[in-house]
Order: structure tokens, then C-alpha cells, then sequence
């Protein structure tokens, strides 16, 4: 019956298998890390009151953050919080882990859409021209310096941007991209352009390669050979006919592109001082702040499920044969 | 940042430049003024005369969320940096590192230093306008020792006798100690004992009698704080408002600095230096008294044997390792600290490099191929460098050093006083609190484990000691014992120079002989041009 059900409804099917897979593992993710932050010496209490602190004063702080529960019992608090709406409160300063985290997760959000979305369609275009003019000097030129670029670490891409544009070179754009506690980065879009400007460069060699290998091999088949002899016109042949083709390993890569965001900026964010979930999260664990890590590191967990359906789903839907499997 | 408008001064408050940091030697009570007959052009203006107005923007690191405004917790560098905007002590240390009469008006105590009596200056108010009393200090001392929470400070004043506080009238007190205490002057210096009101205090929007008030703070992020136009000490400060930014790391630091988007950055390494010129500011490099040992356990093996200890000293080429850490700022270590204090012993033979005589030692201890493992962190600027270079000045003499890094939090958590040779930090802090802390059995922070009871006998007679050259003969006994390796497992190559780096336009800064940056924390004095 659950076949024929998923024969009916392939795209129902597939989102509904993927999201209890992607509970399962939102939930093994939070034993791992609470787990993982158990293993690190010192606890938040250490990490509040210093190595000043006597024995009697750490074990009474650590009373008062419910440390001193073992640590199922603290586990089984969290989740139990997690399900009434409640995120916890930081271990380090006491405020909610909603809002000590908010600002920083819709800033690093704003990085990774905007990076994302900019990268993705640049490097597509990009991609589509370079397989226009296949083995031309400009395809060449195009492809050397994808793989120049790709092979700078992105510490490197980020600093050379503040050296050219900021701090050495030209003087037209902030070094840093500091905002005031609580303010998200649209406020400030000036202060966006180096750090989307760097994750753009850093993302877009990859895309660009596989949409030029992808469009290639569209360009390529027989139906496309057929349309060109039919005197289709040359921009309607790749955006029309080849380029759907190419979609779902173009869709593929953009998810991983998205994927590697949601991690890679950390090392943006380190260089502009930007205040995300990047900088949040080492904290966090510097501090053993064990509340704000789970939320973090969820949060990160989520968007990677949410991405994988969305891409899944969306090839799917790029790919009639699949969809109407006998 | 905010272009200024001067100011109209009267001829009391035209300050020379230099003037601002021999204001804080706050003994005399009289500020330095100079009548000017006019104003002069305008160039000469902005550098001689100091503007009110702007907003002085700050980036420090090593700052994180666990970091506190609360009076009592200063327990970092960048809490301590907050703390001193907002809030003020009965003493203060002036740029010379020695203790300067600052909430109290007069200090005096009775024949063996056990009773002490404070009488507090005038006028002085809190920032909700309450006047600042004797029962403030003293529920500020009570909070201090607080046996259900005590608070960082509590245990340099645990001989304090808090019910025999006796409150004389409004500005008066008087403090009794269970023993004799003959350096409560500087402990009261020290940052762990600023006075909060005793009605009303909240440690979230705290209030403070300092020369900024808070307005914001975000740990681990931001701090706003805004000028205090009712401060005692009248004419600071000078800018409206002070806000400080943690950064990661000095990268960003920089680069914020380079592109004017902070005006002060705290605490870089060496190498930034030719970054901080070229970016058209000045490095302020101040040989202060903050120090990183590589502090050896004295009571398990190799290090109980005491010609063990003075070997590992002797390898260190302390002078080569400091240029090559710090360009050669810095004054060089003799493994003893409190360089700038009365009663440092500047007669003690430098310790220099002697590998030969190293290695004698070593062979008569029986560990000519000594193989032991060193527990780095990046403490502070330059530490994973020196014990680099540590263990290669070591390999000369045989002995060979596998540095283990850890992260600072590891180092200080709850394995700290198991490691058996690792990389300490001190910050400055009167000799007798440091030696209390690192040097005597039951110190909360005696990683070394020492324990000599000479030694500990003489800290006890320094603490009841009032005359200022007998405290000299006995911290130079003291600091003998210390040089001998019987009462110290610290190896000392160097002081660490604090260097901060001060963007275009911004005046007034002056280094600190304790070695806390920007100034000792000085913003007060800081203006804008």
C-alpha cells in the first residue's frame, strides 16, 4: 500500500520519508554534540568563574546550572525544554538562548542567501558562456582562472579582498563588517559587500565547472543536434533545450554549494569580525555554553536536511522519468 | 567618527598635553593647569589642547561571553577594561604602577597596620546622583566577601574583619583585620575592588562612580558606554563615548584600524607594528609587568630536583628569545617579577645563557637526556612563539621539549594545577598578592606547587611590615630564594610589552607601567582631534 501510495505521489512520498529520516538524525546530532562538549575538560562553570574560583564556589554555580544532574538527566531537561518552546538559557550570561543567538543566525542567513543566490546565478551564466564557446581563448581564460581561484583557501580570497579594497590598495570599502549587538547586516550594506563579494568568489569556480561540463554534454546530444539543424537560434537552443537538461546536476551542485555556505562562512565571518553564528559557535564552546551550542549546531543540522529535501525534491521535479517509474 | 567642536574652556582647564597623566597622580589634589593667553592656530591647537566630543571606538580580543561588568569580575583583561570606565577605588595606580589616593581622601592606619581608617573625598557622586559614602564602601566589601558568592577579590581580603566595620560618619570608616595587612594601599588598587552603591546596585545596567556610564553590553560582542558629565575628577573625560568591539582575532583587529573604523586597538603582537605605521597610526609599546613563565612543578620528578630547575633557566638565552618574540621590547626576566615595584631586587645578577653549565647540572642530577613535555597555550602575545624557541634553545643542552598545545581554556580549567610544566600568565598585581597566589602552599593559583617554608614565613612578616625599607630587605630575601629555584618554579625570560595601536586623530593615550593596555585601561584621559 505505502507503494502504491509513493507511485501516486511521488514528491509527497519523498519528502515525507526524508523528513522522519532527517528527525532521526536531528536527534543523533544532538546526543553526538551534548556527547562531544561532555568529553572537553572544564565545564561552563569553569568557564564563568575562572580558575579562581574554590571548589565550593564552582560546585554551588554548578548546582545553580543544573550541572551537577547527570548527564542523560541533563540531556533529558533540554529536550524536554526543546519541545515546550523552550530553548534554554545561556550557561555563560544567563540570557535566552533565542535571543543571544537571533540576530546572529539571521545575519549569517543573509550571508549565505545572498552569497548563494549571487554565486550560483553568476557562476551559471558564467557556465553556460564558457560552454557556448567551448575551446576558445575566453572558455580557456575562464577555466584558469576558476582553477586559480579554487585553489586559493578562502582565508586567502577573504584577505586579498581587504587589502585591495579597504585597508591597502583602495580605500573604498570597511575592513571589517562590525554591527551593533541585536542589528542584522542589512542595515549596514556597505559592510556586506566584501564578505558576499569573497564568499561569491569562492563559491562560484565549482558551479561554474560543472554547469560548463553539464551544458557541454546537453550540447552535445541528439535532440539539441536536431533543433540546431532545425534553425533554432543559438540562445534559444541553450537556454531552452540544453540547459533543462543540465539542470539537475546544476541543481545537485548549487545544494552542495549551499551546504559547504552554511559551514564555510565561519572562516569569512573570522575575517570581517562579522557577527554570525560562526563566531557564536566558537564561543559557545570556548565557554562550554552548552545550551547555545545544541541550538547552533541544530540549527546547522536542519538547514543541512532541509536543503538535501529541497534539492531532492526539486531534481525530482526536473526529471520526468523518474517521476513516472512503472 | 564624529568631527568635534571646541569646547569653551576656562583658563582652570587648559591642560598642557602632558599634563593628563600627571593629573592622575591624585596624592596632591591639584591638578596641573597652564593659563593660556589665547588660542593659538589651528594646527597647534589640535595637538596641544584637548577636544571634547566624538565617539572613541575600541577593539579588543580575547574577550567572550562570560565576560562581566560586575564590579567584582574582573576576570579578564577585556572585563577589567569595562570595569575601570565604569566604576572607581579607593585607590588607583597611576602610569608608574604605584598606588595613588583616589575615592579616598586620607588613609591611615594604626601601629601594626591591623585597623585601617578611610576617609573618602567629597562630592563625589554615583551615576543616579547619590553622593558616594562610607556605607557604600563598606556594603561593597561585605558583597566582596559574601560567603555564599564571593567575588574575585575575596580572597586577597579574607583577614578582613567585616562585622568590626565601623562606619565613623558619612565619608569615614573604619577596617579592622584579623592580622596585620601593611599593603592594603595596593591591594586596594588592584581591579577587583571597585565601590558600587549599597542601594540599588544591578550588576546588568550597573551603576558606578566611574568616568563613563553604562548604556549597553552584549558579552562577547559590544559595549557601549557614554561620558559621565558629573565625574569628580571634572575635566574628563573628554569623549561622549566609549565603545568597545571584541574581534577574533588581531587580523580583523587590524584591518579595522587600518580602515577607520576603530581608534584604539588593544594588545597586538610585535609584528603588527609596521601594519599599525602604515596604516598612518602610532604603536604605543609600554614595558609593563605582565609576565608568562614556563612554570615548572616542583614536587614531582624531574622538576623536585632543584638543579633540574636552575638548568632548564639556564638554557633560556633570554635576550635572543625576546627579539625574536617582540622585536626587542620588553624588559628581560630574571626569573623573578615585579620589576617596577620598590622592592624589586635590581642587585640580583642577570641570569644569562650558560648551556655548559646546564648541562654540568643536568649530568650531576642524572638526566643527561632529559625528555619532558611542555603545555603550551596562546596565552598571551607571543607565548607559542617563546615556547617554540624554548624548545629550541633546550635542544643545545640536551634536553628535549615536546610542546603540547592546548586551548587557553583547557590550560586553566580544572587540570590546572596538575600540569606539571606548563605556560602560566600573571598580570601585574602588588608582589605580596602575586607571591601569595603562585608562591605560598594553599595559593590558589600555585601551579608549581611551591612550598618553602622560609620563604612563606618571610611573606608572612612582609604583610606586618609598614616601613617601606624594611619591606625592601625582606621581598629581597624573598626574590634571593626565589632566583635560587628553593621557593620558585617559574622560569621568567621576559616581561611582556603591551603594544596598542592608535589610529589617526586620537590623543592622549599614555603607556602604563603595569602593563595593562591602552594605558592601564586610561580612557578618561584619551580626546579626539
Amino acid at each position: 500500500m505505502l507503494r502504491a501510495f509513493s507511485h501516486r505521489h511521488p514528491f509527497t512520498a519523498l519528502i515525507i520519508r526524508r523528513s522522519v529520516v532527517g528527525v532521526v538524525t536531528l536527534f543523533v546530532v544532538s546526543v553526538l554534540i551534548f556527547g562531544a562538549t561532555e568529553v572537553l575538560p572544564g565545564n561552563a562553570a569553569y568557564a564563568v568563574l575562572g580558575h579562581s574560583a574554590s571548589p565550593a564556589e564552582l560546585h554551588a554555580l554548578e548546582r545553580q546550572l543544573h550541572l551537577d544532574r547527570s548527564v542523560v538527566d541533563q540531556y533529558g531537561a533540554w529536550v524536554g525544554g526543546i519541545f515546550r518552546g523552550d530553548l534554554g538559557r545561556s550557561l555563560a550570561n544567563g540570557t535566552s538562548v533565542w535571543s543571544f543567538t537571533e540576530a546572529r543566525l539571521v545575519n549569517s542567513m543573509i550571508l549565505v542567501v545572498l552569497a548563494g543566490v549571487i554565486g550560483s546565478l553568476l557562476a551559471v551564466a558564467l557556465g553556460i558562456a564558457a560552454a557556448a564557446r567551448k575551446d576558445t581563448w575566453l572558455d580557456d581564460a575562464m577555466s584558469g582562472i576558476a582553477l586559480a581561484v579554487t585553489a586559493l583557501p578562502e582565508f586567502v580570497v577573504a584577505i586579498t579582498l581587504v587589502i585591495l579594497f579597504s585597508t591597502v590598495a583602495f580605500h573604498v570599502l570597511p575592513g571589517v563588517s562590525v554591527f551593533a549587538p541585536g542589528t542584522y547586516a542589512w542595515s549596514g550594506p556597505r559592510r556586506l559587500v566584501l564578505p558576499v563579494a569573497s564568499l561569491v568568489l569562492i563559491i562560484v569556480p565549482y558551479i561554474f565547472r560543472m554547469t560548463r561540463a553539464a551544458m557541454i554534454e546537453a550540447l552535445e546530444s541528439e535532440y539539441v543536434e536536431l533543433s540546431e539543424l532545425h534553425g533554432v537560434s543559438r540562445v534559444r537552443v541553450l537556454l531552452f533545450y540544453a540547459l533543462p537538461t543540465s539542470l539537475p546536476p546544476i541543481v545537485q551542485v548549487v545544494a552542495l554549494t549551499f551546504l559547504y555556505l552554511a559551514g564555510g562562512i565561519v572562516i569569512v565571518e573570522n575575517v570581517f569580525a562579522y557577527p554570525g553564528i560562526g563566531q557564536g559557535l566558537v564561543n559557545a564552546v570556548n565557554a562550554r555554553d552548552i545550551p547555545v551550542i545544541q541550538f547552533i549546531v541544530l540549527v546547522l543540522a536542519a538547514f543541512y536536511i532541509v536543503v538535501n529535501i529541497v534539492a531532492d525534491v526539486t531534481v525530482l521535479a526536473l526529471t520526468p522519468r523518474r517521476r513516472s517509474r512503472a | 567618527m564624529t568631527k568635534d567642536t571646541h569646547d569653551h574652556y576656562t583658563r582652570r582647564d587648559v591642560l598642557k598635553r602632558g599634563a593628563a597623566a600627571g593629573a592622575v597622580a591624585l596624592g596632591s589634589g591639584a591638578f596641573l593647569a597652564s593659563p593660556r593667553a589665547g588660542y593659538a592656530s589651528a594646527d597647534e591647537e589640535s595637538s596641544q589642547h584637548p577636544k571634547r566630543g566624538g565617539n572613541l571606538r575600541i577593539g579588543v580580543t580575547g574577550g567572550s561571553t562570560s565576560d562581566s561588568i560586575d564590579a567584582g569580575m574582573y576576570i579578564s583583561q577585556v572585563s577589567g577594561l569595562m570595569i575601570y570606565q565604569l566604576y572607581d577605588s579607593l585607590y588607583a595606580f597611576d602610569k608608574n604602577a604605584r598606588p595613588q589616593l583616589s575615592l579616598a581622601k586620607e588613609v591611615e592606619h594604626n601601629k601594626d597596620a591591623s585597623v585601617w581608617t578611610v576617609r573618602l573625598r567629597d562630592g563625589v557622586t554615583f551615576h543616579n546622583g547619590k553622593d558616594v559614602t562610607a556605607e557604600d564602601v563598606a556594603y561593597t566589601f561585605r558583597r566582596i566577601l559574601n560567603p555564599k558568592k564571593p567575588l574575585i577579590g575575596a580572597v586577597f581580603i579574607k583577614k578582613m574583619d567585616l562585622k568590626g566595620i565601623k562606619i565613623l560618619d558619612k565619608h569615614t570608616l573604619r577596617i579592622p583585620f584579623h592580622v596585620p595587612f601593611a599593603q592594603f594601599p595596593e591591594v586596594q588598587a588592584t581591579y577587583f575592588y571597585f565601590i558600587v552603591p549599597s542601594v540599588g546596585y544591578n550588576p546588568k545596567a550597573p551603576i558606578g562612580s566611574g568616568p563613563f556610564e553604562f548604556r549597553s553590553f552584549t558579552p562577547g560582542q559590544q559595549a557601549t558606554f557614554v561620558r559621565n558629565p558629573h565625574y569628580w575628577q571634572s575635566q574628563f573625560p573628554y569623549v561622549d563615548q566609549v565603545v568597545i568591539t571584541d574581534f577574533a582575532d588581531e587580523t580583523s583587529q587590524l584591518n579595522a584600524l587600518s580602515s577607520g573604523q576603530i581608534d584604539l586597538a588593544a594588545s597586538l603582537s610585535g609584528s603588527s607594528i609596521p601594519l599599525v605605521k602604515a596604516a598612518g597610526g602610532t604603536a604605543q609599546i609600554a614595558d609593563g609587568m605582565f609576565y608568562a613563565p614556563l612554570a615548572m612543578r616542583m614536587d614531582v620528578a624531574p622538576f623536585n630536583d632543584i638543579r633540574v630547575r636552575q638548568a632548564l633557566r639556564l638554557v633560556v638565552d633570554r635576550k635572543q628569545m625576546r627579539d625574536l618574540v617582540f622585536s626587542g621590547h620588553g624588559i628581560i626576566g630574571n626569573d623573578i617579577f615585579g620589576y617596577y615595584e620598590p622592592t624589586y631586587d635590581h642587585a640580583l645578577p642577570q641570569r644569562e645563557v650558560d648551556v655548559a653549565e646546564a648541562r654540568k647540572l643536568l649530568r650531576r642530577a642524572g638526566h643527561t637526556k632529559l625528555n619532558i613535555t611542555f603545555i603550551a597555550a596562546d596565552v598571551a602575545a607571543g607565548a607559542l612563539r617563546g615556547a617554540q624557541i624554548f624548545a629550541q634553545q633546550a635542544a643545545a643542552a640536551g634536553v628535549t621539549v615536546n610542546i603540547k598545545q592546548v586551548p587557553v581554556s583547557t590550560l586553566f580549567g580544572p587540570n590546572y594545577l596538575h600540569w606539571h610544566f606548563f605556560q602560566d600568565l600573571w598580570a601585574y598585581n602588588p608582589y605580596v598578592l602575586n607571591v601569595e597566589n603562585d608562591l605560598l602552599p594553599g595559593g590558589i593559583f600555585n601551579g608549581c606547587h611551591a612550598n618553602y617554608p622560609p620563604y612563606t614565613k618571610l611573606w608572612g612578616k612582609l604583610t606586618r611590615t609598614v616601613n617601606p625599607s624594611e619591606q625592601k630587605d625582606i621581598a629581597h630575601e624573598m626574590q634571593r630564594m626565589e632566583w635560587d629555584g628553593h621557593a620558585s618554579g617559574n622560569i621568567i625570560p621576559y616581561f611582556i610589552p603591551t603594544i596598542d595601536g592608535i589610529g589617526k586623530g586620537v590623543f592622549g593615550l599614555t603607556p602604563s607601567k603595569t602593563g595593562n593596555y591602552l594605558g592601564g585601561f586610561d580612557l578618561k584621559t584619551v580626546w579626539l582631534g
